[in-house]
């Protein structure tokens, strides 16, 4: 097993300029993400949840700090160039869905394979795999405007998880949906990081996710306020290092 | 995968591609037409130019040319028979005729005009076509003092058919001589200028008058006006075997008024074509700029999730590209369809600066301008997609995945 952490933040901060004001969205994070865990970042909205996801995502640069993603030290490495670690290592769950509106549910799922060249009979398969998984197969051929919210939703995660990543990046993925969904879409997520070991890392304002998270870090004014383990979880219980460490 | 997207993504607002499809439909359409009436001009112009007054290529003495004669006719070709037999034999070569051309006063008795006659072969001359009857005859064979009169110094000289005049001019020996012709008919040309001095005379009246038995010139006609080089580089080898002593020049070299017309046209062309170059450029990349601007979230969505910045350029190109392809075909099918509906009304137009005569508008359908207007569009749209799609490119991601 790997004992280094999936992601490793350091002491991450990042401002933005909003008008003639300097907004402190992050003040100084730092935060080992392991191997297969499934960890809610909580918090009210300002909190910096989603700034830090979006750094972990590699689609947004800290003012300073370092992140570690897989091994990998990103921080320095400019957005453009890493495209590659995002279709290879990531995955992304939007809570607006964005799935592309003129590709079926079948194409959107096949879009990561195609960045990753993966050869058509491999892919038709995995397409399929993935579509079944989340209990699309009927509805491969259709347009995401003719899919539900908790469809798309579906279609989104399957298309996530197509591309085989290390760590999905899901931004309050719930928060579109009615509450029975969401409660459909939260058992098919825990469902795949139990079999799949995949990591997950949720934005979320939901206490059902939260409840469900093997970790849950609670974020304000841009700092993890506590990081709190989840008693009953095997995975984190006898991981020291996987303890936040709040600045 | 990129094509299909591209395509997709053309056809997403309709009511928007199909406007600027409109666009580039119209700019195809208004270049095929005025190409194709170029076109139309440039040929008509040219072979009435050349079977009408000038022949494909006219032979003269050499030194006609570049020695100032000091006497009419002094350069003059004598003895054409056995020239004329050796250009003949050519079976590109319709046909020659011997011309004479001359200047003198011209009168009816109580007033003078000057004139410029042309001394034909009168049954080569008919064939030709050069000019309208509006009254009596044409030159008619086997009669030296007959001559038609255009139809201004008709009018000066208060002419008929069946009027006798006089013709003066300095003959080849530098005296002056004079003879009585009969006004067989009056022609016009289309050119008000020519009609008011021209005449036409058969050559053995010029001859007469000038008493001189050389001619000035030999006019070549071909049965197709693209052997002109290759003609005239076998008569050229042919001349010099036989060292005779002649030069040439081809229709090109004396049609100034056709390369005139072909200057003009073309500045109208180019800046037709400019202008729809523009309005292309303007329209597409407009579209292109609304598309990138409703679909950024969607830009952001295709980056984060490892989509290069290269991809996406590519992306937006791919569909200025297609919009391009698209438009560019249809303006190919709605221009052949409006040049042959043209071609079938007949429309007249009214006659060009310096005639006297309208002329049907008929447009030629010519591959070059078909590929032309096909390639403008295309170009056009896909250049105006290169900035905006760089652009979308170079989108932050957070940013784009944050826009509504």
């Amino acid at each position: 097993m790997h004992r280094q952490p999936l992601v490793r933040l350091t002491d991450l901060t990042r401002t933005y300029p909003l008008g003639s004001v300097q907004v402190r969205a992050l003040t100084g994070v730092s935060l080992d993400v392991s191997r297969g865990e499934f960890l809610a970042l909580a918090g009210p909205s300002g909190s910096g949840k989603t700034t830090l996801l979006n750094l972990i995502g590699c689609i947004d640069k800290p003012d300073s700090g370092r992140i570690v993603i897989d091994g990998v030290d990103v921080t320095g490495v400019p957005l453009h160039r890493l495209a590659a670690t995002r279709r290879d290592t990531l995955g992304f769950i939007f809570q607006t869905f964005n799935l592309i509106p003129v590709l079926t549910a079948y194409e959107n799922v096949e879009y990561p394979l195609l960045l990753q060249h993966v050869p058509a009979a491999r892919r038709g398969e995995r397409v399929r795999y993935w579509l079944d998984q989340v209990g699309l197969s009927d509805q491969a051929r259709q347009r995401p405007d003719q899919l539900s919210g908790g469809q798309r939703q579906r279609v989104a995660i399957a298309r996530a998880m197509a591309g085989e990543p290390k760590l999905v990046l899901a931004d309050e993925p719930t928060a579109n949906l009615d509450s029975v969904t969401a409660g459909k879409i939260l058992d098919l997520v825990e469902e795949l990081n139990g079999r799949t070991h995949c990591t997950f890392i949720f934005a979320t304002h939901d206490p059902a996710l939260m409840a469900r998270a093997h970790r849950c870090i609670r974020m304000h004014d841009g700092a993890i306020v506590n990081a709190p383990l989840i008693a009953n979880d095997p995975l984190i219980a006898d991981e020291p290092r996987l303890e936040a460490r709040a600045s | 995968m990129l094509t299909k997207l591209a395509l997709r993504n053309v056809f997403r607002n309709r009511r928007r591609s199909v406007i600027t499809l409109l666009v580039i439909v119209f700019g195809a359409v208004g270049l095929i037409l005025f190409g194709g009436y170029k076109a139309i001009t440039f040929h008509s112009l040219r072979e009435s130019t050349i079977r009408n007054r000038l022949g494909h290529l006219q032979i003269y003495k050499r030194g006609f040319e570049s020695a100032e004669a000091k006497k009419p006719l002094e350069h003059g070709l004598d003895n054409i028979v056995q020239l004329r037999r050796a250009i003949e034999s050519d079976k590109r070569v319709r046909m020659t005729t011997a011309q004479i051309t001359l200047m003198g006063l011209i009168s009816n008795g109580d007033k003078s005009e000057t004139f410029m006659a042309t001394g034909v072969e009168p049954k080569e001359d008919r064939a030709m076509n050069a000019q309208r009857l509006v009254a009596g005859t044409d030159l008619p064979d086997g009669e030296a003092d007959a001559i038609i009169v255009g139809r201004g110094l008709a009018a000066s000289m208060r002419a008929k058919p069946g009027d006798y005049l006089t013709l003066m001019s300095t003959t080849s020996s530098g005296s002056l001589n004079a003879i009585d012709v009969r006004v067989a008919g009056i022609f016009m040309s289309g050119v008000k200028e020519y009609d008011d001095r021209a005449i036409k005379m058969p050559l053995a009246g010029a001859q007469q008058l000038l008493q001189t038995a050389k001619v000035e010139r030999l006019l070549v006609l071909l049965n197709d006006t693209d052997d002109t080089a290759a003609v005239r580089a076998d008569l050229d080898r042919l001349f010099a075997r036989k060292h005779w002593a002649i030069e040439m020049k081809d229709w090109s070299q004396l049609a100034t008024f056709y390369h005139q017309v072909v200057l003009l046209y073309n500045g109208i062309f180019g800046f037709i074509g400019m202008v729809v170059f523009g309005i292309v450029i303007f329209s597409v990349a407009n579209t292109i700029v609304m598309s990138i601007f409703e679909r950024t979230r969607e830009i952001g969505t295709m980056m984060a999730i490892g989509t290069t910045r290269s991809s996406i350029w590519r992306l937006f190109l791919a569909e200025g590209l297609l919009i391009g392809i698209i438009g560019g075909v249809a303006g190919l099918l709605a221009g052949a369809g409006a040049s042959s509906v043209i071609n079938h009304v007949h429309v007249m137009l009214p006659p060009p600066p310096g005639y006297t005569q309208g002329y049907p508008l008929r447009v030629m359908m010519q591959p070059g301008i078909l590929v032309t207007a096909f390639l403008i569009a295309v170009i056009t749209s896909t250049l105006s997609s290169i900035l905006p799609a760089l652009k979308a490119s170079r989108l932050k991601i957070v940013d784009a995945l944050g826009h509504i």
